[in-house]
């Protein structure tokens, strides 16, 4: 599998990834590295506690991880989040409704590792 | 030249981000241009920053981090001395953010992601140079010694009050220490800035319940603008005071000059006035202020207009060479051996101007080399013009100013004046004081025998005004010592004086050369002198110096004896 094969493949912006890291040598390298980060554990496990300033936190670093990566799908599902827990901002969704979108993100989350798991395996 | 580019210190990002990934890829865009260390939340970032300080030339900081947030960061590096002055460039993606961290003394921001390279390595630029622009200028502005104002700043300071807050009327105060250098040669250097430390806090206090700005201008030079004080001396007293009290040295002594405000007067004129005040205490122990006063102020006027006016002085022959006859006493009846040439200035407006005035204003100035010039040319002209009428050369002599020594053309000069009106060297005597060939010795000994070989005889002036040893004196080359006229002065009343005169005498004739003594005004002083020994007598008892036509009679006088003398 090619990096643009896996990029089409999470449904990444690979064009993004290019404009931040230049080159594919960089966008492998750093799409590996998200595999290992703590950013989907961190937003699990503020998940499980609902703490705001948790969630607001472990949602903006997938939001900005994820923005430099070109994986816009996953840093906009972060991003609402994100807004929804920023301090001073009106909460607009129930806490239901952000389980929800957060099981969702997460999903998506796993996904992407798991599709990064088959890139490495087949390079 | 070296271009300042080339003295870039090296330069030290720090990038602060919790997730690994965003500091790599800040840090791939930067690594070719800086050297780069990274910190994964605000605690570390603080102890780094801490760590880093005098090396660092920008922080790029994520804002949402665990643990210590970037707005704690910044907050503390700005609440803290040591820290402020480093930039910080904040990282997000939120409006709001942005304008919050840059109220908070951010310097700028980077939005993420981060896909516009150009813009963010532009960006850190730019931070870098203006960081580093405002620290060359505060290290500028500031005396790092005395933490007061340098001088260019000062004055940039100074002239803006004076433009924009006229209604602000400030004295100018010079402070300096007497004799300085000799305070850094006895103790050592680092003990002069100490005591210079001490003045700067001295004033700094005046100045924390005083309207006004300070500077050290260079060496001792303290200059103060304030708002004017009722009593100066309590000011000095009080710094003088702290000199005291943190120095074991006595006798560490200032002095201070001020210039009160004056309408329309630029602060750099006050400053000129306050020094000068200032250098008229100059070793006076018993007075160590001085106030710029209107006599000062008149003198200044006199002093600007006589420097205006000496070109047109020249061109006009303002200037007028007299003559005052110096008579060998040794025989009898005393004969005419030469003069000196006196410059007068009959000035058109002010009358006759002394040369006391006049001398030591061109001689400060540098402008007495032109009056020198003149009497030199006048006087050549005038031996050949009296050689012309009577038939016979009356050496004159001149003065040799310090500045002259230091013409490489002097050698020509002369040497193409006695060409021009064909006299013999030893026509045209030069004096040289006592104190120049004492200032420099070695450099005045060679000019010296570069004259006397070719042919100039060399008169030494004021002996005994200066402080020659005697081993000097042995090595001076010189044709006539000419005694201070101090030394006549009271040698019928003073014993004492007689006696040095014979000292002067005896070391006259050590050296082998005749002695003239100046300022001789009575028979009884010409007796005394005679019978001492001494040769040549130059004073008011034979003539005061006139002009060329009023000395003349005493040429006609000198051929009728002389013809007499033959008969």
């Amino acid at each position: 599998m090619t990096i643009q094969e896996l990029y089409t493949k999470i449904g990444g912006n690979y064009d993004q990834a290019v404009r931040v890291m230049k080159k594919d040598k960089l966008i492998d390298k750093y799409v590996r590295k998200l595999k290992n980060s703590n950013v989907g554990d961190m937003l699990a496990e503020a998940g499980e506690t609902m703490d705001a300033v948790k969630l607001f936190e472990s949602a903006h670093a997938m939001k900005g991880v994820c923005s430099n990566l070109g994986l816009e799908g996953l840093a906009n599902a972060a991003d609402e989040i994100t807004e929804e827990y920023r301090a001073g901002n009106p909460r607009t969704l129930s806490d239901d409704a952000v389980k929800e979108k957060l099981a969702a993100l997460l999903r998506r989350y796993r996904q992407t590792v798991q599709c990064i798991t088959e890139y490495e395996e087949s390079n | 030249m070296i271009k300042s580019k080339q003295l870039k210190k090296p330069q030290l990002v720090l990038i602060v981000d919790d997730q690994e990934i965003n500091r790599d890829v800040l840090g791939m865009i930067l690594e070719d241009y800086y050297d780069i260390i990274y910190a994964s939340n605000g605690r570390e970032a603080l102890q780094m920053i801490e760590e880093y300080r005098d090396k660092l030339s920008v922080v790029l900081l994520d804002l949402i981090m665990p643990e210590m947030d970037g707005f704690k960061v910044l907050d503390c590096v700005r609440n803290d001395e040591l820290l402020k002055s480093i930039p910080i460039i904040v990282l997000t993606a939120e409006r709001n953010a942005e304008l919050r961290a840059l109220e908070m003394g951010a310097a700028d921001f980077i939005t993420k992601p981060f896909d516009m390279h150009e813009i963010i390595l532009a960006r850190v630029e730019r931070i870098i140079e203006l960081s580093e622009g405002r620290q060359l200028i505060q290290a500028a502005e500031h005396d790092p010694l005395t933490g007061l104002y340098t001088r260019n700043f000062f004055f940039e300071y100074a002239n803006r009050i004076y433009r924009y807050q006229q209604g602000w009327h400030m004295d100018a105060v010079v402070l300096n220490i007497d004799h300085f250098h000799s305070v850094n040669a006895l103790n050592g250097r680092e003990f002069g800035d100490r005591v210079l430390g001490i003045i700067g806090d001295g004033i700094r206090a005046f100045l924390a319940d005083s309207n006004g700005i300070a500077s050290r201008f260079e060496g001792d030079r303290f200059a103060i603008l304030c708002e004017p004080q009722t009593d100066y001396q309590a000011l000095l007293d009080k710094i003088q005071t702290r000199v005291n009290e943190a120095s074991h040295i006595a006798g560490i002594r200032l002095r201070m000059g001020v210039a009160p405000w004056r309408e329309g007067v630029d602060p750099v004129t006050l400053f000129d006035r306050a020094r000068a005040a200032c250098g008229m205490v100059r070793g006076n122990y018993k007075s160590h202020l001085m106030i710029y006063d209107e006599e000062m102020y008149r003198r200044e006027l006199l002093n600007q207009r006589l420097v205006n006016d000496l070109v047109r002085a020249v061109e006009e022959r303002e200037l007028k060479v007299f003559y005052q006859p110096k008579y060998n006493v040794q025989c009898d009846p005393p004969r005419l051996s030469s003069a000196e040439a006196l410059i007068r200035w009959n000035h058109p407006e002010l009358g006759l101007v002394s040369p006391g005035t006049f001398i030591p204003l061109f001689e400060s100035n540098g402008q007495i080399s032109t009056v020198d010039h003149y009497v030199w040319n006048e006087a050549a002209r005038q031996i050949a013009e009296w050689r012309e009428k009577f038939g016979v050369t009356l050496p004159v002599s001149v003065n040799l100013s310090r500045v002259d020594v230091f013409d490489p053309s002097l050698e020509e000069r002369l040497e193409s004046l006695v060409e021009r009106y064909g006299l013999d060297h030893k026509a045209l005597k030069l004096e040289v004081t006592e104190s120049a060939y004492t200032e420099n010795a070695e450099q005045m000994i060679e000019l010296i025998n570069r004259l006397r070989g070719r042919g100039f005889e060399i008169e030494m002036d004021d002996f005994g005004s200066g402080y020659s040893s005697l081993n000097m004196l042995s090595s001076m080359p010189i044709d006539v010592l000419k005694m201070d006229m101090k030394f006549v002065r009271n040698i019928v009343q003073s014993e004492k004086d007689f006696r040095l005169v014979g000292v002067v005498l005896d070391i006259a004739r050590y050296l082998k050369v005749p002695v003239v003594a100046e300022g001789v005004e009575t028979e009884e002083q010409l007796n005394m002198l005679k019978e001492a020994g001494c040769d040549l007598i130059q004073g008011y008892y034979f003539s005061r110096p006139v002009p060329p036509e009023e000395f003349e009679p005493l040429i006609v006088r000198e051929k009728q004896i002389e013809r007499e003398k033959q008969a």
